[in-house]
Parts: C-alpha cells; sequence; structure tokens
C-alpha cells in the first residue's frame, strides 16, 4: 500500500476539519455542504468505475435510483426497518451493477456510454409505469423516513459516510488490485496480456461502484425524505456527477470530492444575486473555462501550487521537496 | 446629566430606532423564475406586498421578498426550501411549484414548520397528507381546488357537454409524459367512463421533447375515437399548433397548461383556433370581479414582460399573501398554532353583479364535501354543484376561437362563449 505517515496526517487533518465545520459556519451553509458530501459520493462512485477502468457509464443515476428506490420503497409501503432497508438496498443496487457490467464484456468507449443511458432512461420509463403504487409513479414518494432531522444531525450524518466512503476507495485504490483497475484505463490489453483476467477486474470495478452509489442513493433518499423520478434519473443530475468528478480530478479520490464542493458551492453562493437561471450559465461557463485550463482538475491547480510554492522554498535551501512534493499528490 | 452619559443613551436610543427600522417580515417565494406559472406567482405576491408596505406593512414591520429558483426541479426545489428556511430565515413561504416538485420539499416544510402556501400544485395526496397527519402538516395550505375537484367538475363537462351536446362515445388520451400528466391521466380515465358514458379507447403516452405529431394523431385516428383528449402541461405549444396545421379530423379538449396564459395565441402562431383546456379560476376569457380587475390592471401597468395575464395562481398568490399576512396580524406573528388557526379562518368573497363569484377560504378540518364525501382541510373552498353560490367553481373550460379570441364555455354561470369544434371538424 506504501502508506507514510504524511497520508495519515493529511486524513486525519481532513477529519478534523470536516469535524469542526459545524462549529464555524451557519446552518445554511451546513445543508450546503451535505448536497455536496453526497455529490462527492456519486462522484466517487463514478470515478471507481469510469475514472479508473475507462468505461464511461453516463448511466450512474441507474444505479443511485436503484439504491434510493429500494430503501424508500422498503421503508414506506413495507415498514420495513431503515437498518434492514439500506444494506437490501446496497445489495439490490449491486445487482444492478452487474446489469450495467454485462455490456462492458462486448462493446466499450462511446457504445458503452450510449447503452448506460438506456438503462438509465429505461428505469426512469419503469419506475412511472410498473407498480406506481409502490414507487409513487411519475410524481414519486414524499414522507419517507428521514434518519436525521436538522442541519447538524444531516451534516455529521453525510460527512461522515462521505469520508468513510472516500478513505476506503483511497485505501482500496492504492492496492495492487487498484493500481490494476487504473491499468484497464491506460490499456486493457496490456493487462490481460501481462495474465490478469480483465473480466473479473471489470467485474469488481462495477460491483464496487454500485456498492457506494446504493449506499450513497439509499442514504440520500433517507436525507431528503422524498424521490421523483424526473430528480433522479435526470440528464442534469448525471452531467452534474460527472462534471464533479472531471473538475475535481478523475481518477483520484479527493479530486471528486474537491469537485462536487466547488460545483455545489459556486451554485448555491451564486444563488442570491443571481437567482434565476442565469446562475447555471455562470456555473457552466467556469466548469468549462476550469475544464479547459487544466484537464486533470482543480487537483492538479492545487498540486501546481504547492510545487510552485514548494519550489521556492528549495531555492532558499529546503532540503524536504521530495517529500513535499509526495504530500501533494498523496490523496 | 454628564455629556459623557447623554451621548451614551442617544446612542442607545439611536441603535434601538435603527433595530426596530430594519426589522421585517421576510416572505420567501419558492417556485420557478423562468415559467409563466412560477412568474405568476411571483408578482401576485409582489404586488400584494407593494400594497401591504404602503399600508404601513404587518405588525409595524415592513415585508421583504425573497426568490428562491426551483429550475421545476425536486431536489432543486428542496435545496430551495432549506435556503429560505436556513439562509433567510423567512417567516412565510409561498409556492408557485409544480406537483413533484412541492412533493420533494414537503418534509422540510414538515421539518421547520414554516407556514407555507401553495398557490399552483392541484394535488390531492398533499390534502390527504394533512387529514393523515394534521399536527405535522398544519402550516401548509393549498389555496387552489385539488385536482379531484378540478376533475369531478370536469367529468359533469363530460357529461353535460361532450356526451350530451357533442354525442360523442369515445375518447383517446393523449398525454405528455409528466408527473402531471400521468395523474390526471388516472383521474380522468377511471372517471370519464362510468360518470361520463365516454369510454377511453387509446391512450397515447409522448415525450416532452417530440416536436411531430403527425404519428401520433394518425394513431388517434386510427382509434377510432370520437375526440382526443390532451394531457399537456410543459410544451404545450407544439402539439396544439400541430393539431391545427394539420387540421386533425377530430375534436381536442383536455388540459393544455399553455392554452391558460394570454401568449397561447402569439405562442402558436395563431394556429390555436379550437384549442380548449380545463382550467382553474380565474383564467383567460373569465369575466373579473371589481377587485380582480384591479389587481389584473395594477400587474398589467408594473409588468410589461411575459406572463402579460397572470395565470390562476398569480391571483391566488396575491389574495393568499394578504391573508397570510392577515393571519399574522390577528395572530401576532407567524407562531405555529395561532397563525394557522388564524389562517383557517381567512374568507375573501369576491362579488360580480351581486353575485358570488371569487372565493379565498379554506375548507374546516371536520367538514365534509357533500359530492365527494370528503375533508379538504387546508384545500381552498371549492364549489362544484350548481349554482355555485358557495363559493368558486374547482375548475371553468375555457376555449380559444379561430378568430384568436378566447371564452369560458363551462359551466353556464361563467359561461362567455359556447363550446364548439374547429371549422374542419365534421360536427
Amino acid at each position: 500500500m506504501n502508506l507514510r505517515w504524511y497520508h495519515f496526517a493529511l486524513w486525519a487533518l481532513f477529519i478534523l476539519v470536516m469535524a469542526l465545520i459545524p462549529e464555524l459556519v451557519s446552518k445554511g451553509t451546513l445543508r450546503i455542504i451535505i448536497f455536496a458530501n453526497f455529490l462527492a459520493i456519486f462522484a466517487i462512485s463514478w470515478d471507481v468505475l469510469s475514472g479508473r477502468t475507462g468505461y464511461i457509464s453516463f448511466g450512474h443515476p441507474f444505479l443511485i435510483g436503484i439504491g434510493a428506490y429500494t430503501s424508500a420503497i422498503l421503508t414506506k409501503r413495507f415498514d420495513v426497518p431503515i437498518e434492514y432497508a439500506i444494506p437490501a438496498a446496497v445489495l439490490m443496487t449491486m445487482v444492478g451493477g452487474i446489469i450495467v457490467f454485462l455490456p462492458a464484456l462486448r462493446i466499450k468507449g462511446s457504445y458503452f456510454a450510449l447503452v448506460t443511458l438506456a438503462f438509465m432512461e429505461l428505469i426512469y420509463q419503469l419506475v412511472q409505469v410498473v407498480r406506481p403504487d409502490l414507487t409513487g409513479g411519475t410524481r414519486g414518494m414524499s414522507g419517507i423516513e428521514t434518519l436525521t432531522r436538522g442541519a447538524v444531525n444531516g451534516y455529521y450524518l453525510s460527512a461522515s459516510l462521505m469520508v468513510v466512503v472516500a478513505l476506503s476507495m483511497w485505501l482500496l485504490m492504492r492496492t495492487q488490485l487498484g493500481t490494476a483497475l487504473s491499468a484497464i484505463g491506460m490499456n486493457e490489453e496490456s493487462v490481460r496480456g501481462s495474465g490478469l483476467s480483465t473480466t473479473r477486474l471489470k467485474l469488481f470495478a462495477f460491483l464496487t461502484s454500485a456498492f457506494v452509489a446504493g449506499l450513497g442513493g439509499a442514504f440520500y433518499v433517507h436525507y431528503l425524505g422524498s424521490i421523483a423520478p424526473r430528480a433522479l434519473f435526470d440528464i442534469n443530475f448525471l452531467f452534474t456527477i460527472i462534471v464533479a468528478a472531471l473538475i475535481g480530478g478523475a481518477s483520484t479520490i479527493i479530486g471528486p470530492v474537491i469537485g462536487a464542493f466547488f460545483l455545489t458551492f459556486l451554485l448555491e453562493y451564486l444563488r442570491p444575486y443571481l437567482p434565476g437561471a442565469e446562475r447555471y450559465f455562470i456555473y457552466g461557463m467556469i466548469a468549462l473555462v476550469l475544464y479547459m485550463y487544466e484537464p486533470k482538475g482543480l487537483i492538479q491547480l492545487f498540486s501546481n501550487a504547492w510545487n510552485s510554492l514548494f519550489s521556492r522554498r528549495e531555492s532558499a535551501g529546503n532540503q524536504n521537496s521530495d517529500q513535499a512534493g509526495k504530500q501533494s499528490d498523496a490523496l | 446629566m454628564s455629556i459623557r452619559t447623554s451621548t451614551i443613551l442617544a446612542a442607545m436610543a439611536s441603535a434601538m430606532i435603527a433595530s426596530a427600522a430594519s426589522a421585517e417580515i421576510k416572505v420567501g417565494f419558492i417556485g420557478s423564475l423562468s415559467s409563466d406559472t412560477g412568474l405568476s406567482t411571483l408578482r401576485g405576491a409582489e404586488i400584494a406586498i407593494e400594497e401591504l408596505n404602503a399600508d404601513g406593512g404587518v405588525l409595524g414591520q415592513q415585508i421583504v421578498l425573497v426568490k428562491a429558483d426551483t429550475a421545476e426541479d425536486p431536489t432543486e426545489g428542496v435545496k430551495a426550501y432549506e435556503y429560505l428556511a436556513e439562509s433567510e430565515e423567512v417567516d412565510f413561504i409561498i409556492s408557485g411549484s409544480i406537483d413533484d416538485v412541492s412533493l420533494g420539499w414537503l418534509p422540510r416544510m414538515q421539518e421547520f414548520q414554516i407556514p407555507t402556501l401553495d398557490t399552483w400544485t392541484s394535488y390531492v395526496g398533499i390534502i390527504d397528507m394533512i387529514v393523515e397527519d394534521y399536527e405535522t402538516m398544519k402550516p401548509y395550505f393549498m389555496n387552489i381546488a385539488s385536482d379531484e375537484a378540478l376533475a369531478t367538475l370536469y367529468i359533469d363537462f363530460g357529461k353535460d357537454v361532450l356526451r350530451e351536446k357533442m354525442g360523442w362515445k369515445s375518447v383517446v388520451i393523449l398525454q405528455e409524459d409528466t408527473a402531471f400528466g400521468g395523474a390526471i391521466n388516472g383521474l380522468v380515465t377511471d372517471a370519464l367512463a362510468p360518470n361520463a358514458g365516454i369510454e377511453v379507447v387509446d391512450t397515447i403516452v409522448y415525450d416532452i421533447t417530440t416536436n411531430d405529431f403527425a404519428p401520433l394523431f394518425s394513431r388517434a385516428q386510427d382509434s377510432g375515437a370520437d375526440f382526443i383528449y390532451l394531457i399537456s402541461s410543459v410544451n404545450s405549444q407544439v402539439v396544439s399548433s400541430q393539431y391545427v396545421k394539420l387540421q386533425v379530423p377530430m375534436g381536442m379538449t383536455g388540459v393544455n397548461v399553455a392554452a391558460l396564459g394570454q401568449e397561447f395565441w402569439e405562442d402558436t402562431g395563431g394556429a390555436a383556433g379550437g384549442i380548449s383546456t380545463l382550467s382553474p379560476v380565474p383564467s383567460v376569457g373569465f369575466k373579473l370581479d371589481p377587485v380582480s380587475q384591479a389587481f389584473v390592471d395594477t400587474y398589467q401597468a408594473k409588468y410589461k414582460s411575459r406572463p402579460v395575464m397572470p395565470h390562476f395562481n398569480g391571483f391566488n398568490a396575491y389574495h393568499g399573501v394578504k391573508q397570510a399576512m392577515a393571519a399574522a396580524e390577528e395572530a401576532g406573528g407567524f407562531n405555529n398554532t395561532s397563525w394557522v388557526t388564524a389562517m383557517e379562518k381567512q374568507d375573501i368573497t369576491l362579488k360580480l353583479d351581486g353575485e358570488t363569484w371569487l372565493r379565498y377560504a379554506f375548507w374546516g378540518n371536520d367538514e365534509i364535501e357533500p359530492r365527494t364525501g370528503r375533508t379538504y382541510p387546508h384545500n381552498a373552498r371549492f364549489d362544484i354543484t350548481e349554482p355555485y353560490n358557495e363559493a368558486s367553481p374547482s375548475m371553468v373550460v375555457i376555449q380559444w376561437y379561430e378568430d384568436g379570441t378566447s371564452a369560458v364555455v363551462y359551466p353556464d354561470k361563467y359561461k362567455t362563449g359556447e363550446f364548439t369544434v374547429p371549422s374542419w371538424v365534421k360536427k
């Protein structure tokens, strides 16, 4: 795993900052961070699959939706306790992950992306017409049991979930398994040529991604207290997830987290000044410019800034350049 | 008194005056800022607030309005409600949200217990939630008749006009693929055949981005139905204008939200003759009482952009905000229990030529509506039995004619024109 002391120090610092945030910001800001936390979870989930293996999924809301709808239906329609409904939702989403995986056995590239998009459209239609008494049909469901009340509790729950997901995925990606997944994204044929089963590796990536998506989706619906097909199986929701991962920095763990926070705060902070649709235009422009300027995302910008700061120190005689450079790349 | 003491006292007095002057009542608007319906609610609320402020405000304080756009997206609606509740800390929320958006933020309303008035959503399921859990839902009011009441009166139109006057016995439903469309489809399908004697022979559901309706109209004709029942709330102009341009040889009525706006004729390039729609009151072609006319005059003097005439929810917002503020005066603020009690008692009856024309009041919590046999707590008081003397009817049917004029064609008391089919359709 090649873990160093500064890895633990940086994660500890991250957790400490997240834990202290409720003491430092208003409840309104906490509500924004809650949405950022969930978006970060979804972006990490997308990145585990698409950022690593290169199989670009346009159907991620399909997986998130399975998790959210399963838990919502179990708790609201069948009075299943949340503690059982959420694991069941995660398992169901992993089954969905296998369904998404099947096309990946034969196709890749834009064809795979289109097939996954079709999955999202398929479930969008299904939840509206198949058993609307369970799914709530086109209007969705309201009054779903929530896990918390109040901004602070909601924050701690979402932040804990996000940190656990981010840390787990980070550790996983530092194993040989994670390295192999990234290798698939670079050259799948070479990985196969080296004797590894790319089918098993891809299946693992799809199931891991589905696990995180299902977990995030289930907790998300029990935070919102409502669910609507138009909100989940929506192209804007899909693009927000992908843009968060790309703008933050794909194939990293902290990148999607940074991207999610950046996008969520940008939109919400524009709200008082541009309450209408104009803020989406500004948001789109900033995202576009950022991505054109630095395709590797905000994480790379931060890394460059760190390195340039470090270079100045180095010229002043600091001898710890190697370590500092590694620190900036650590997450 | 030393100079220093008097200076301090003067400073304290100034601070207190400044503090009193800056105290204000905050009203939050939640809805779409890019739709005619959302803007109707917003502008209705703005005019009401201006008039209230000109009369000294509420509880001795001026009222300010804060806007939160939902972009007609349920998740954005949750964020917008949270923003109004926790960042802006509003006292009261006026909503111009569509069904699934309101359902999305309702759990937040239950959590924050902020008095909230919905002016557009008519989903009876929300009224059911009040019936089931009054304590949690009591800050919520809906001052448009619920869709169940709309459908009940619409079935009367089906029986009295479509079945008896026009002689139509079968219908094909052409439904836009939206939450609203699915719900209305269910109500119409369940009630039209047994109550009006009109059989539903086919249902065609289409995507909101559809721009070629020729195949759908062909399928509708092939169904052998006597007329088309259109349910469209998002992209009504395209289907309407193609119906006219293709001269589809069968009548078409139903729910066509775009046709509720004064711009409908221009939006369809004049291809709207014969289109009719169910409409909450008041609507285009609707005779207005003096109070509502004064509101429209103010509206049209103030706003030059679309919608040039407020939709029904603009009227609801105008009167609703005034009622909410009157309730606050009576209750001494927006304290949940006392404000709710005061709001439940609000009652404005608007008369035209001595007759009850429009009424802004709410059903009592245990009051049973005689025709449907159920309660509608916190729902706009409506009347679905002739001669509509108790309150406004839950809906009217309006029609656009081929000369660009529009009229109310049902019920008789509110009628300003006759229901007819376009000139190319055989009678």
